[in-house]
């Protein structure tokens, strides 16, 4: 169900839309403005040009954004007007897409002709160069990400995100709805974008025009959040554990004890992952709740799986130093003496 | 595996009642069968789904299925879209 999932990635961006875009919360300026933002950034890291300014060019980078903190500025600065030129040129010879000059920096006037000569816009932002390059790497990160689709329903389950899959009609929508009734928030149903962030994280979404409609077979569509309010849904979570329904077949043997955790790769991250048979009489819901609990306590240090396999081991070797065993008058249960009730 | 490209020859697009009447169809075979546009794939059994596409007049769709009844099931899905969802 999940393997083979179909992704999309953009593999290039202008740089006007970076600069324009609501959602970089970075203040920049256009130091040119008389240049065109139509260079494309095709790689979601950012480089420093320090050795490519002194010279060496050999891994220069030139593809990424390039930010120019107190080293480069002050670099060229300590330079002599016809060398800092020099510098300078080595690097705009390259295809850059955009420079960008961090604590407010000054730029030689000359440097920044010859910039704009090339197509080269530069901005300045007041960030320190720090500050710049973690806002526009996480930026960037987010605009280059990995995204695909996946049928299935989300839900938040206490502060967990459970990603529900299946075959079309075997309930994963009624499992959301009685989530839902029972306090947790949906995220989204049938069609959920998982977008990943940072190499390791899976934030999951609804699109834009399905929102918190979903469809119950015999009754149609429903708009939850109508139906609920605001507290039974949200837009977005971190996708943390996926439960994978299915018919209960007697030929696959499912997880007994929980001591072996399972794992599922969906886009490269490694996610819990627990296949649960549906048998009649069954509450899929409760299950859920249980699961995200168990989840939560393992995160916080106590496995319950664990715990009882360690309690048995500590009982056998009693027993087998005890050597006679229950000779010794011992039972298996505890007998509460003068206890009639 | 079968993959086929079809084209949205209703005026309307996809809108609900032809999106219910193609779950319909797709709903009555055991292969799993996807409609994907621009990368994105989405389960031909979710009305859901394939209201997502939102598929204007003329935009075009990948219809994937995989299953035992893949062939019997896409001519129903390509009469279904020759049609012009007129049935």
């Amino acid at each position: 169900m999940l393997a083979n999932l179909q992704t999309i990635t953009q593999d290039r961006i202008t740089v006007a839309s970076v600069i324009n875009s609501p959602l970089l919360r970075l203040p920049l300026r256009q130091v040119n403005p008389a240049v065109a933002l139509e260079r494309y950034i095709t790689d979601k890291s950012l480089h420093r040009p320090q050795l490519a300014l002194a010279g060496y060019v050999g891994l220069f980078t030139y593809h990424r954004v390039q930010v120019f903190g107190n080293t480069e500025v002050n670099y060229l600065n300590s330079l002599a007007a016809k060398k800092r030129r020099e510098a300078f040129r080595t690097i705009v010879q390259f295809e850059i897409p955009c420079i960008i000059l961090t604590n407010n920096h000054k730029f030689d006037p000359e440097l920044i002709q010859i910039a704009s000569d090339h197509g080269i816009p530069i901005f300045v932002t007041p960030y320190e160069t720090t500050r710049t390059m973690y806002v526009l790497a996480e930026f960037l990160d987010t605009q280059f990400a990995e995204q695909t689709v996946v049928h299935a329903s989300f839900v938040d389950v206490y502060g967990i995100g459970i990603m529900f899959t299946g075959k079309s009609g075997i309930g994963k929508s009624e499992i959301a709805l009685d989530l839902v009734e029972r306090g947790h928030r949906l995220v989204a149903d049938d069609v959920i974008l998982l977008t990943k962030k940072r190499d390791d994280v899976l934030i999951g979404t609804g699109t834009k025009l399905v929102e918190h409609f979903i469809e119950v077979r015999g009754l149609g569509l429903i708009d939850v959040r109508q139906m609920f309010g605001v507290r039974a849904i949200r837009f977005q979570k971190r996708l943390e554990i996926v439960v994978e329904l299915e018919q209960w077949d007697p030929n696959t043997q499912y997880n007994r004890t929980g001591l072996d955790p399972e794992n599922i790769e969906v886009l490269g991250v490694p996610l819990a992952y627990i296949k649960l048979p549906i048998l009649p009489g069954k509450n899929i819901t409760v299950i859920a709740e249980v699961i995200a609990l168990n989840y939560l306590l393992r995160l916080y240090g106590y496995d319950a799986a664990q715990v009882f396999a360690e309690r048995l081991d500590a009982e056998i070797k009693r027993k087998s130093a005890a050597a006679a065993g229950l000779s010794s008058g011992e039972r298996m249960f505890p007998h509460f003496h003068n206890d009639f009730e | 595996m079968i993959e086929y490209i079809v084209k949205i020859k209703n005026r309307e697009g996809l809108h609900t009642r032809p999106a219910a009447m193609l779950v319909k169809i797709t709903s009555k075979f055991k292969s799993d069968i996807f409609l994907s546009r621009g990368g994105f794939s989405v389960n031909a059994k979710s009305i859901i789904g394939v209201m997502t596409l939102a598929a204007e007049h003329n935009s075009e769709l990948t219809v994937r299925l995989e299953g035992d009844d893949e062939a019997i099931a896409l001519i129903e899905v390509l009469e279904f879209f020759e049609s012009g969802f007129a049935a």
